[in-house]
């Protein structure tokens, strides 16, 4: 009886089912055979004998991998620059945020976020070039600043250079995002009770106060939800930035497990190799996602991805 | 006092995020011959338009700027009606499997099979050098997918049910009720989907040889990468002549017309975006 009714639900309703066949497709196409694929990871693939034939070889892909100076440095490098990310260019928005925050006219504040929201909406081969520009030892506005305090011709250029490079990551990746990052914070504050301010201010607190007392405590589900995602992403150090600024120059303290993936597998043709490196990170980070997750919810049971 | 202090930190830091866009135009307006020795802080050197027309007279720019724009169009497009025709079905709560197969999307964005194996499928699907291959393999987000089904949630149950006693189909429901009440959430999508067609580039990278099917972005970085003027096809002796002080001058017009339609259209779709992160961030 239960299973008629069921059918006749089914049959009622068999346009709903015939609209999801599209989207079950894609998601089976384009993220599940490929799953499938990371299998390649433990064959010795060879482009001529196709992904069938070649040979299993278990987890000797892996073993390669950690034998190889190309790979433990771009994981050591993909973890340098995720942490110098984390320390320098996380806390920027929120600060920014606060400070947004305290200014009186709703105009002014209006026009600030509208300037510096912009940097995220353009792609970093956009910014890449904007960079080259303004970085140019020759020509740049670094050049002019150099000259300004008598240092004409002896900048060096900080997109070549090994020492300067990561933190030109975080500056350029501050610059783009710090004032888009503002959001999640902005609309927080939104939610701060206007009584729990005026109940500072009768017991005397100024406005820095009030920041640190109010505001601040305010955010910090936020600030802990957030901050625990990122950790989650450790290993996701930025591809297309990466990808847009570095040169052979600084392939050295640049080169992350995503750009190592494309050139194992583009310049090398060493596609199983390539598969191992991104099956190690997905599983790393499926990992980092399921604990991260997991101490979210501990935090706050509303606040978990799932 | 203090909000003084705190309104001239904040213009500071507006001109901070502003100023780069502008001495990159001011770069690019400048007379070619007058750029080496710098001092383009607020106005062009000289004035010239040399490399625009070096680059307008290229090819490649029409190119690549068609390419960008078809991707714009037909991924967009075909995000959105992928994506509210799986969505709605899903947000009906008498669905029958509806938790299995949300289930499956929601592993997709735990575990993905990376870039080798979504090479090799692309390739396999003949899609390589088409537009297809930006188009396709990213034809439904599941972030995008999770904010649009929870968007469809809060709305319908009582009326859907109602519709569906009413007698009326699935498909009208969704047309006469669902989509009229979902405009804000839709135009965010549609938004967020634009904006990354737009920027995206390293799938081009991934996917696209031919210099006919490229887009923007990675027309763009070739030309930073390599010697523009070879980049804008052939280095005759009229190239070779000038070489030496337009090659940077071309560049950042290169980046002055790749900038621009995002320059021109944001102050209009800022406001509409950000108020989709926001429906996005409330959990459903």
């Amino acid at each position: 009886m239960r299973a008629q009714n069921m059918w006749r639900q089914i049959r009622k309703d068999k346009i709903l089912y015939v609209m999801v066949i599209p989207g079950i497709l894609y998601f089976f196409v384009f993220d599940y055979i490929p799953m499938y694929g990371v299998l390649m990871a433990f064959k010795d693939y060879s482009i001529f004998e196709g992904f069938m034939d070649s040979d299993w070889v278990g987890l000797a892909n892996f073993q390669q991998l950690f034998n190889t100076y190309g790979f433990t440095r771009a994981l050591r490098n993909t973890i340098i620059i995720s942490i110098y990310q984390l320390v320098f260019a996380f806390p920027i928005p929120i600060l920014l945020a606060i400070l947004l925050n305290e200014l009186r006219s709703v105009l002014y504040q209006r026009f600030v976020q509208t300037a510096i929201y912009l940097p995220h909406f353009v792609s970093w081969v956009i910014i890449g070039g904007i960079m080259f520009a303004i970085l140019s030892p020759s020509t740049g506005v670094i050049y002019e600043i150099a000259s300004f305090f008598g240092y004409e011709g002896k900048v060096t250029n900080f997109l070549n250079s090994k020492e300067y490079f990561r933190g030109l990551l975080v500056v350029s990746n501050i610059w783009k995002e710090a004032g888009f990052g503002t959001v999640l914070y902005m609309a927080t504050i939104a939610t701060i009770n206007p009584q729990q301010y005026e109940a500072a201010k009768v017991d005397g607190a100024g406005k820095l106060r009030q920041m640190w007392h109010v505001t601040l405590p305010g955010l910090r589900t936020t600030i802990v939800i957030l901050l625990i995602f990122r950790v989650g992403q450790l290993l996701n150090a930025g591809l297309e930035q990466v990808f847009a600024l570095y040169s052979p120059l600084v392939y050295e303290v640049s080169e992350i497990l995503d750009t190592y993936v494309y050139k194992l597998a583009f310049n090398e043709a060493k596609f199983a190799l390539a598969t191992a490196t991104g099956v190690f990170k997905a599983l790393v980070c499926l990992v980092l996602v399921l604990i991260t997750n997991y101490i979210a919810k501990k935090i706050d049971s509303e606040s978990g991805l799932f | 006092m203090g909000q003084i202090i705190l309104v001239m930190f904040m213009l500071l830091m507006a001109l901070l995020t502003l100023y780069p866009f502008w001495h990159v135009l001011m770069y690019s307006l400048s007379d070619p011959r007058r750029v080496l020795g710098g001092g383009i802080l607020l106005i062009p050197r000289g004035f010239s338009l040399t490399s625009y027309q070096l680059l307008l007279d290229s090819k490649g720019v029409f190119d690549a700027y068609k390419n960008s724009l078809i991707r714009l169009v037909a991924g967009t497009s075909i995000n959105i009606f992928m994506t509210t025709l799986f969505a709605y079905p899903l947000s009906v709560k008498r669905f029958i499997g509806r938790n299995s197969i949300t289930l499956l999307v929601f592993f997709t964005m735990l575990f993905q099979g990376g870039m080798i194996p979504s090479y090799l499928l692309v390739k396999s699907l003949g899609m390589l050098d088409t537009l297809w291959a930006l188009i396709i393999p990213g034809a439904i987000s599941a972030w995008n997918f999770f904010i649009m089904k929870n968007y469809f949630q809060t709305i319908s149950p009582e009326i859907e049910e109602s519709a569906s006693i009413d007698g009326a189909s699935p498909l009208r429901t969704l047309f006469t009720i669902i989509l009229p009440l979902s405009k804000p959430v839709i135009a965010a999508i549609a938004l967020f989907y634009a904006v990354y067609h737009w920027n995206a580039y390293f799938d081009a990278v991934l996917y696209i040889q031919s210099q006919d099917t490229q887009v923007l972005q990675v027309f763009l970085r070739s030309m930073m990468n390599t010697s523009s003027l070879q980049q804008l096809g052939g280095a005759d002796s009229f190239m070779t002549s000038i070489h030496a002080v337009t090659e940077e001058s071309v560049k950042m017009a290169t980046v002055v017309i790749s900038v621009l339609p995002m320059l021109i259209v944001y102050p209009f779709i800022q406001k509409y975006y950000v108020k989709g992160i926001m429906i996005g961030s409330v959990k459903g």
